[in-house]
């Protein structure tokens, strides 16, 4: 390929120094600069929450204000390093647009377009108001009618999310976790037995296959997977699969533009490839008993031929399915070509076990995402990199307290009502949601939909607390008509945000990262670790923490009405573990509920599993608390699956899809149609090919739409900082201050479109606007844009114009439906998920 | 003598733009332009495409054309080879902005960070006005960085012109420059380039150097190792 280079850099030639001397970091002869008193600072621990990567992280503290951020040096996860986002966690916490009273809603009115004529209130009458809502609902014996609708969490979540519906009366405690990635699960659970995020083993791989995923960018590993990659790229191969040249393709040997939701054709063909060319790993799926390759185009294999180790059903697989998934019939789905498909498959079986194919949202949360996902899972079981060194992991946890048990302070009314179906309708014939039994996973997007049909049950209640379902959950104007319909809603956030236009009262919650006490569990390179969120500054507002304080609160105010259940479970189950204090404040109790869930990590006791701390002061200065490493091949024949061993024929499936059939007496293939799947039979319980989901007649809407996320997002919640939109360009292909839909130049010729043309992108269900850019790192047919901006509400700088309720930009998720991956209650939003048109606006 | 240097390794770097921000958050810059900054490029056609990043700022040149251009030597070396900038100096006649050929002189058309004095709310009586905040603060801003103004104006004025310092005012305390401690790739790599055991030193002499710009003769200390893409 030539380059056009620009006259950008040109070679000098310097001569080299001598060679043997020791390497000496940078050094300076004595400071010549002292730093006054008044000016001095002081880096405090915290927990950076801007993704799911949660990275231990400091901040630099002068006279009680944050000034800057860095990684916590304590952390083996993160290498003392935080990625972009951090930093812009300051201009979010001095937002001057951050709610600093609470507020109540004085025009009974609710819609987009109504204007809620906020007031502000004292703490006292909005609790007191939330309090007797509360109340009226066990009065009337409908305390299922109330729900806490919880968005991004610590793990003090339960003290809100779990406690306050269980103890009040209510199964309704709704998690946003399916509108995260639950079908990413799916791949691992039904494969190993793992409902969870995988850790990959980058320090010692030789291969990275990514589908879709983008770790340079985002979720869920960001600081550890830059701080690697340039060590990554000089000892492996990395192939990226994306039909947007992503940050991470950018630095990939191979590119692989697919056509958005074909991952399982070029997963498959890629399994076939490995298996026709004898490259499997003998040690962990197995052998021939006559040792030659059995695995030819086209022919059936008797299974009593193969010695099958610690996988189960990898001849079931082939014979029902693999058989004939060839690169050329591949080529066809996935527009990848079939010498480069050959290609990528050996190179990563020759690399195995040091080989990683690493699974991610994009290739997963499709409405016919689950099977393909788990094909492309199954190529780590393929060649035995599966809990294995330099490739795919599950995690190590921290030993933290669990959240004492509800049932003591459940009186009958609680005990009978929370055990109600939830609101959501998961385990519903058309909502299996298989977390690791049907009807355990959440639908948290349904909710909206399950609130206008007032079914299973009249919502007339929520708390909603760090979310923002009227903008992120895709099909957002139904959420709006949904909160139109409930009757009652609080909203604790930082922000007025979209949801909060709907609130009757909005509670100004403490930013998490300098204001608030919690702790949060994650992994990264192959250390699992908690950390904890400080409350290292004063607040400059009247700002409570949503987790803890706010329902002190309440449960406060129940108790002087003469409900002291819930009270009484805070003060006796979250005493502070190195005084035995009765928590008597709002504010003593989130230090002391903290105190408790953690007390394992400092009080020395967790020393044989990682760090050895001793005190809740020590545990403070580290901020976070390190596992050993993990420790690889423990998994092989003991995964928590149906046979214990890696499954390419899941039984663990076959079980959970027969259960839910069962439930609702009818057949697994039924099932199958009703979540829109088109594969029936035995190919249910293995990965298979199934054509992708498209919302749209192609006719009318021409175009593939995909999504990205950005480097700079912090969820939906940096868009009203100036960083954010100042650096906007480092997501390839964006522009700064704009927010963009990306062609390829000849798909935008072909539709009259060029560079700079502000757009209307429209789908079936809805449309946006925003700017034309005509980029060549796009898979033509298909337009890509990248989630984040197009809020209405929020904050002066996240809308064009807040009081009018104009968006900045476009938001995705007003032009993709709401639809699910079902088996899993997945949000369906990637793998082209919806077509869309695009038309100049004149 | 000591004469500071940076080498930025681009097969480490990832144009996450942690550096660019950083620096904001370090040497309190607004947000119209940027003393680290980046360009990005886009070679080849569909689906050959190579794309990369480079992170740019100030060269700190032996032969810095903004220095030779200063009137009033505002813009002057110091001993140790960092570019320096004095703002009390300063006449504005952005005859250094003009005279760098890697834009990297900002001058300051508007008061600074003037944002802060808007007295409107979002929500009257619910949420602040940026001057409330920034009164609570006591400072220029919320998140203002007084250790900037060790060694220049803490925030400089509407008039006069800024660029990167190599944070002089952190390396004066022993401290790297805070785009080098704050790269999460470490793709940044500051220090003496006439300490023969520098780490500089050392990568200068395993690698072929690249710098921006050579045929303008400026002598530039910021160089640019390895590739950004593969190739």
């Amino acid at each position: 390929m030539k380059l056009k280079r620009r006259d950008f850099m040109k070679v000098i030639s310097v001569a080299g120094v001598g060679a043997g001397l020791l390497p000496k970091d940078y050094l300076f002869s004595s400071p010549t600069l002292s730093v006054p008193n008044g000016m001095k600072g002081k880096w405090m621990s915290t927990v950076c929450q801007g993704c799911t990567t949660w990275c231990p992280a400091q901040a630099y503290v002068i006279n009680g204000r944050v000034i800057k951020v860095r990684g916590n040096p304590h952390s083996k996860a993160n290498h003392g390093k935080v990625c972009p986002k951090a930093h812009l966690a300051i201009q979010q916490m001095y937002d001057p647009d951050r709610i600093k009273v609470p507020l109540k809603r004085t025009n009974p009115k609710k819609g987009r377009n109504e204007d809620p004529k906020f007031i502000p209130i004292s703490w006292d009458e909005a609790i007191n108001t939330i309090a007797d809502k509360m109340l009226e609902l066990r009065k009337r014996e409908v305390p299922e009618r109330f729900a806490v609708l919880r968005g991004r969490y610590s793990y003090m979540r339960d003290v809100l999310y779990g406690a306050v519906p269980k103890i009040l009366g209510s199964p309704n405690g709704i998690s946003h976790s399916a509108i995260c990635a639950e079908a990413e699960k799916f791949a691992s659970f039904y494969t190993e037995g793992y409902w969870d995020y995988n850790d990959y083993d980058l320090e010692h791989t030789k291969y990275v296959l990514s589908w879709g995923a983008d770790p340079l960018s985002s979720n869920r590993m960001i600081p550890h997977a830059i701080s690697i990659w340039g060590k990554v790229r000089d000892q492996a191969k990395i192939a990226v699969v994306d039909p947007r040249l992503s940050s991470t393709a950018a630095k990939a040997d191979h590119w692989l533009p697919i056509v958005p939701g074909q991952d399982g054709a070029l997963a498959l063909a890629i399994a076939y490839t490995i298996l026709t060319e004898g490259l499997w790993s003998k040690e962990f799926v197995g052998v021939f008993k006559d040792g030659k390759n059995l695995f030819v185009k086209d022919r059936e294999i008797d299974e009593t031929q193969f010695e099958e180790k610690h996988t189960h059903g990898v001849i079931k697989w082939w014979n029902l399915d693999l058989k004939n998934k060839t690169p050329e019939w591949a080529e066809k789905k996935c527009g990848i070509s079939a010498d480069l498909i050959k290609k990528i498959a050996i190179d990563f079986a020759l690399a195995a076990p040091r080989a990683i194919s690493w699974v991610s949202p994009g290739a997963s949360m499709q409405v016919r995402g689950g099977y393909g996902a788990m094909a492309a899972h199954a190529l780590n079981g393929l060649v035995g990199s599966i809990d294995n060194k330099g490739g795919v992991v599950q995690k190590k946890s921290p030993p933290v307290n669990k959240t004492p048990k509800y049932s003591k302070y459940q009186d009958e009314l609680a005990k009978k009502h929370s055990k109600l179906k939830k609101i959501d309708q998961r385990g519903s014939k058309a909502f299996p949601a298989m977390k690791k039994k049907p009807g355990k996973g959440v639908v948290t997007n349904n909710v909206a939909d399950a609130i206008l049909e007032s079914k299973p049950y009249p919502l007339e209640m929520a708390i909603g607390y760090w979310n923002n379902f009227a903008y992120s959950c895709s099909g957002a104007e139904r959420w709006e008509r949904a909160l139109t319909k409930l009757p009652f809603f609080v909203h604790i956030t930082t922000n007025a945000a979209e949801m909060t236009q709907f609130a009757d009262i909005v509670l100004p919650a403490a930013f998490h990262m300098f204001e608030k006490w919690s702790f949060v569990k994650q992994k990264q390179n192959l250390h699992g670790y908690a950390g904890i969120t400080q409350k290292i500054v004063e607040p400059f507002w009247d700002v409570k923490m949503d987790e803890t304080e706010i329902p002190y609160m309440i449960a406060k105010k129940l108790a002087d009405k003469g409900f002291s259940n819930l009270l009484d479970y805070y003060k006796n189950e979250f005493k502070d573990p190195e005084t035995n204090k009765v928590p008597e404040t709002e504010k003593e109790f989130a230090l002391s509920a903290l105190k408790f869930y953690t007390h394992p990590l400092w009080n020395g006791s967790a020393a044989s599993k990682g760090d050895k701390i001793t005190s809740w002061k020590e545990f403070q200065k580290l901020g976070v608390w390190n596992t050993k490493r993990y420790t690889y091949k423990t998994k092989w024949d003991h995964f928590k699956t149906e046979t214990k061993k890696f499954e390419f024929y899941s039984e663990t499936l076959k079980k959970n899809l027969n259960l839910h059939a069962e439930k609702h007496s009818t057949t697994v293939d039924d099932i199958l149609k009703t979540c829109k799947y088109t594969s029936f039979g035995e190919l249910a319980f293995i990965p298979h090919y199934e054509e992708p989901y498209r919302w749209g007649d192609e006719k009318e809407f021409p175009l593939i739409f995909s999504e990205h996320r950005s480097r700079l997002n912090r969820e939906g919640r940096s868009q009203n900082t100036s960083w954010y939109y100042a650096h906007k360009n480092c997501d390839p292909g964006d522009e700064n201050w704009d927010d963009v839909i990306k062609l390829h130049p000849k798909t935008a010729k072909v539709h009259n479109l060029k560079n700079g043309d502000k757009v209307r992108v429209t789908s079936p269900t809805g449309s946006l606007e925003c700017t034309l850019k005509e980029w060549e790192g796009i898979r033509p047919g298909v337009a890509i844009k990248c989630f984040g901006q197009g809020h209405w509400a929020y904050g002066s700088l996240a809308s064009a114009n807040y009081k009018k309720k104009i968006p900045r930009g476009g938001s995705n998720n007003h032009i993709l439906p709401a639809d699910y991956e079902r088996l899993s209650g997945s949000t369906a939003r990637h793998g082209g998920v919806t077509r869309v048109k695009i038309e100049k606006i004149v | 003598m000591t004469k500071y240097a940076m080498i930025i390794d681009l097969n480490r770097c990832v144009g996450c733009g942690g550096c660019d921000i950083a620096c904001k958050s370090e040497n309190n810059v607004p947000d119209n332009f940027h003393w680290a900054d980046h360009e990005v490029e886009t070679y080849g056609k569909f689906p050959d495409v190579k794309y990369r990043h480079i992170p740019k700022l100030c060269n700190h040149c032996d032969n810095a054309p903004c220095v030779r251009v200063c009137p009033t030597k505002a813009m002057h070396k110091k001993d140790d080879g960092i570019t320096m900038h004095d703002p009390k100096k300063c006449i504005g006649c952005k005859s250094c902005v003009l005279a760098c050929p890697y834009e990297a002189v900002m001058y300051n058309d508007k008061v600074p960070f003037k944002q802060w004095n808007n007295k409107s709310e979002l929500i009257k009586g619910g949420t602040a006005s940026p001057k409330e905040l920034k009164d609570k603060s006591k400072v220029p801003f919320p998140n203002y960085n007084p250790e900037r103004s060790l060694t220049s104006m803490g925030v400089r004025e509407k008039g006069v012109v800024e660029k990167c310092t190599f944070c002089d005012h952190r390396v004066g305390q022993n401290k790297l420059p805070f785009c080098v401690e704050s790269c999460p790739a470490s793709a940044r790599i500051f220090g003496d380039i006439k300490d023969v055991t520098s780490q500089v030193s050392k990568l200068k002499g395993k690698y072929e150097l690249k710098v921006r710009k050579l045929e303008k003769g400026t002598r530039p200390n910021v160089f640019y190792i390895r590739e950004y893409y593969r190739v």
